[in-house]
């Protein structure tokens, strides 16, 4: 469930920066276009992605189920530390993605 | 028109919302906490030991004790320790009685020395599982209505969705400190972001209801309650009556270990036994509900007591009995881990403060317009009060519950009703206070009795019992201790919103701060 919560978290990140507001607060510049557009591509591959590991390790039927919980807190996470701790909120999307192969190859 | 539909929408939401919002609040809150039954339980009865598992040792105690207590029964029902509920029950009953559910004898044993537990008599989980769904109400009534507040639910989210069509362009979006903005914010966000868990919970228990309400077989299949017996009878009725001839029941361990092996390694979640003394004694092995997301509603392996044949296993469910199961299983989460199960828990949380900060803008919304003249129309200041009662009034209200569980003797006559009492009680008297005190006052000094009463109880159950966070940590009875850490953090919570709300205003602050702390003097 680790690396499914890392993926989606990252990807959710992804995705909020790929917004003009939020690219604005969290890096103070506007994002260009094709960075928009490269942003959301990431973020929605690795939110896609990211029901593998669950299905893996828990099947379909649980592995779903488990997907959509860390989907949503994932999500939940991010946008409540968005105002109260910007940085962190990239921080620990940064080191989610750095740690994910490491998380990856704990499930191969 | 299209602004047309949209308004209409958006009062649908906004009344439906406010008259079914408090009682959809306590159902979330109860709900929520009904993911937690077993261990809400365990805290509840700290007398019932946690054993390392041992389902051989737990089989060979529970058949030894019913055959020297109960041979002649008609019927045994056996509930094996699992890694949520630390207690071995057994159950009997003397004479098979078709019109009637009742007469069982339940007892709690001792997994290691078979001895007969004296615990306390309480409701633990139970309540707030029951209290979910049945409103503490006589039998059809608690349901229709829970049923209708689903319904409503169902299309407060509909047309929420509808009403806020920006949510998902503002899907990141939230703005603390921000006054009504926040609140609005907050009330999206954990709308939208557990949307899913908020749709499945609300679709499912229409499901679940449909099956209720109308009188299919499906009653709320669960442990301790004679309800899930009736329905257990189904299958047991298949099984061959009593011949009259005395026989000798077998152990019971290898037909568990037969129907372990027949579900692939599944795990067991009662055994019945009819006719435990005659020649025609069967043995019925109940599946757990964990082992699947699907939950099915008899999977069940049976055996001859007196051979240890294996005379049938239930065939696959069909398609309907899957989809119907799935919801079943996805609303009350059974099959989860520990870690979902807090994820479940969160989830449950995120709809209740869903639900309550809707409550709080339908307010605030209104309340600007009277802002200057400082009177409220009786319409606003009766939302006020019963937001208060509520909300903060529930908390005291579960508070109050797990304190009468510590306070009350062990030998008191109708101990677990007054634990009940106590918790609608208090809930009674947190009506009354709202009803008392102005708006801001009332919230304030609510959430700080609350607070203090959570924060105390892991000090209260290190008092009244020999289960501390030391010895329940040290022991790794996770259970025990995650209750008194999870009471610990609430109370932190209600200490923060308590502050959060005196601090918002200005004015009034120093009264404030007095008054709740005389309160706070008065609680202890």
């Amino acid at each position: 469930m680790l690396l499914a919560l890392l993926m989606c978290y990252a990807g959710f990140t992804a995705l909020c920066l790929s917004t003009d507001r939020h690219h604005g607060e969290l890096l103070h510049s506007k994002p260009s276009p094709q960075r928009r557009v490269g942003l959301r591509a990431a973020g929605w591959l690795l939110l896609a992605l990211s029901i593998w590991p669950a299905v893996a390790l828990g099947g379909w039927s649980r592995g779903l189920v488990e997907w959509c919980a860390v989907l949503m807190l994932s999500a939940l996470l991010l946008v409540l530390l968005l105002p109260y701790r910007p940085r962190l909120a990239l921080i620990l999307a940064g080191v989610g993605l750095l740690a994910s192969p490491v998380a990856a190859l704990a499930i191969l | 028109m299209k602004e047309g539909f949209r308004q209409a929408m958006a009062w649908l939401h906004t009344w439906s919302g406010l008259i079914f919002g408090w009682l959809l609040f306590a159902i979330f809150l109860t709900g929520t906490l009904s993911y937690f039954k077993d261990e809400i339980s365990h805290w509840m009865q700290p007398e019932v030991q946690a054993y390392p598992l041992d389902s051989a040792r737990s089989l060979g105690v529970a058949q030894t004790y019913l055959q020297q207590v109960a041979p002649t029964a008609a019927r045994w029902f056996i509930n094996l320790p699992d890694d949520r509920d630390p207690a071995l029950t057994v159950m009997w009953q003397d004479k098979l009685d078709p019109g009637r559910r009742g007469n069982f004898i339940q007892k709690t044993l001792d997994p290691v020395t078979g001895q007969d537990v004296q615990a306390r008599e309480s409701m633990g989980g139970e309540f707030f599982y029951r209290f979910h769904f049945q409103l503490q109400m006589p039998h059809p009534w608690g349901r229709w209505l829970s049923t209708i507040a689903a319904m409503v639910m169902f299309v407060a989210l509909i047309t929420g969705i509808i009403t806020h069509k920006k949510i998902f362009k503002d899907f990141f979006t939230f703005r603390p400190r921000k006054g009504q903005r926040s609140w609005l914010d907050g009330h999206n966000a954990v709308g939208v972001l557990v949307l899913p868990f908020h749709l499945m919970i609300t679709y499912s228990s229409l499901v679940i209801f449909m099956s209720m309400v109308m009188p299919a077989p499906i009653l709320a299949s669960y442990a301790g309650d004679t309800r899930a017996f009736f329905n257990d009878v189904f299958p047991a009725t298949n099984n061959a009556p009593a011949q009259g001839q005395p026989g000798k029941l077998l152990p019971l361990l290898p037909m568990y270990e037969q129907a372990r092996a027949q579900w692939d390694g599944g795990h067991v979640g009662r055994l019945g036994v009819n006719n435990p003394s005659d020649v025609n004694a069967s043995v019925n092995v109940f599946r757990a509900s964990s082992d699947n997301v699907v939950h099915e509603f008899d999977s069940i392996v049976s055996f001859s007591g007196t051979s240890g044949e294996l005379l049938r296993t239930s065939a696959g469910q069909s398609l309907p009995a899957i989809i119907g199961g799935s919801f079943y299983g996805l609303h009350m989460g059974q099959f989860a881990g520990p870690v979902l199960r807090w994820l479940y828990f969160i989830c449950g949380l995120a709809g209740t403060a869903m639900i309550g900060t809707g409550l709080v803008i339908w307010l605030g919304k209104r309340q600007l317009k009277h802002a200057k003249s400082g009177v409220m129309p009786f319409e606003l200041r009766l939302v006020e009060v019963l937001n208060i009662a509520s909300m903060s009034g529930l908390m005291i209200a579960i508070a109050a519950f797990f304190w009468a569980n510590r306070l009350l003797p062990v030998g008191f006559a109708e101990r677990s009703a007054w634990e009940v009492q106590t918790f609608f009680m208090a809930w009674g008297v947190s009506l009354l206070h709202a009803v008392l005190r102005r708006g801001r006052q009332g919230w304030v000094e609510q959430l700080s009795v609350g607070a203090l009463l959570f924060v105390a109880i892991p000090l209260l159950n290190a008092l009244t019992t020999s289960h501390h966070l030391g010895v329940s940590l040290a022991t790794g009875d996770w259970a025990m201790a995650g209750f008194d850490l999870t009471c610990l953090a609430s109370g932190v919570f209600l200490a923060w919103a308590a502050w959060k709300t005196q601090h918002r205003a200005a004015p009034q602050t120093r009264a404030g701060r007095a008054r709740s702390l005389t309160l706070k003097q008065e609680a202890n």
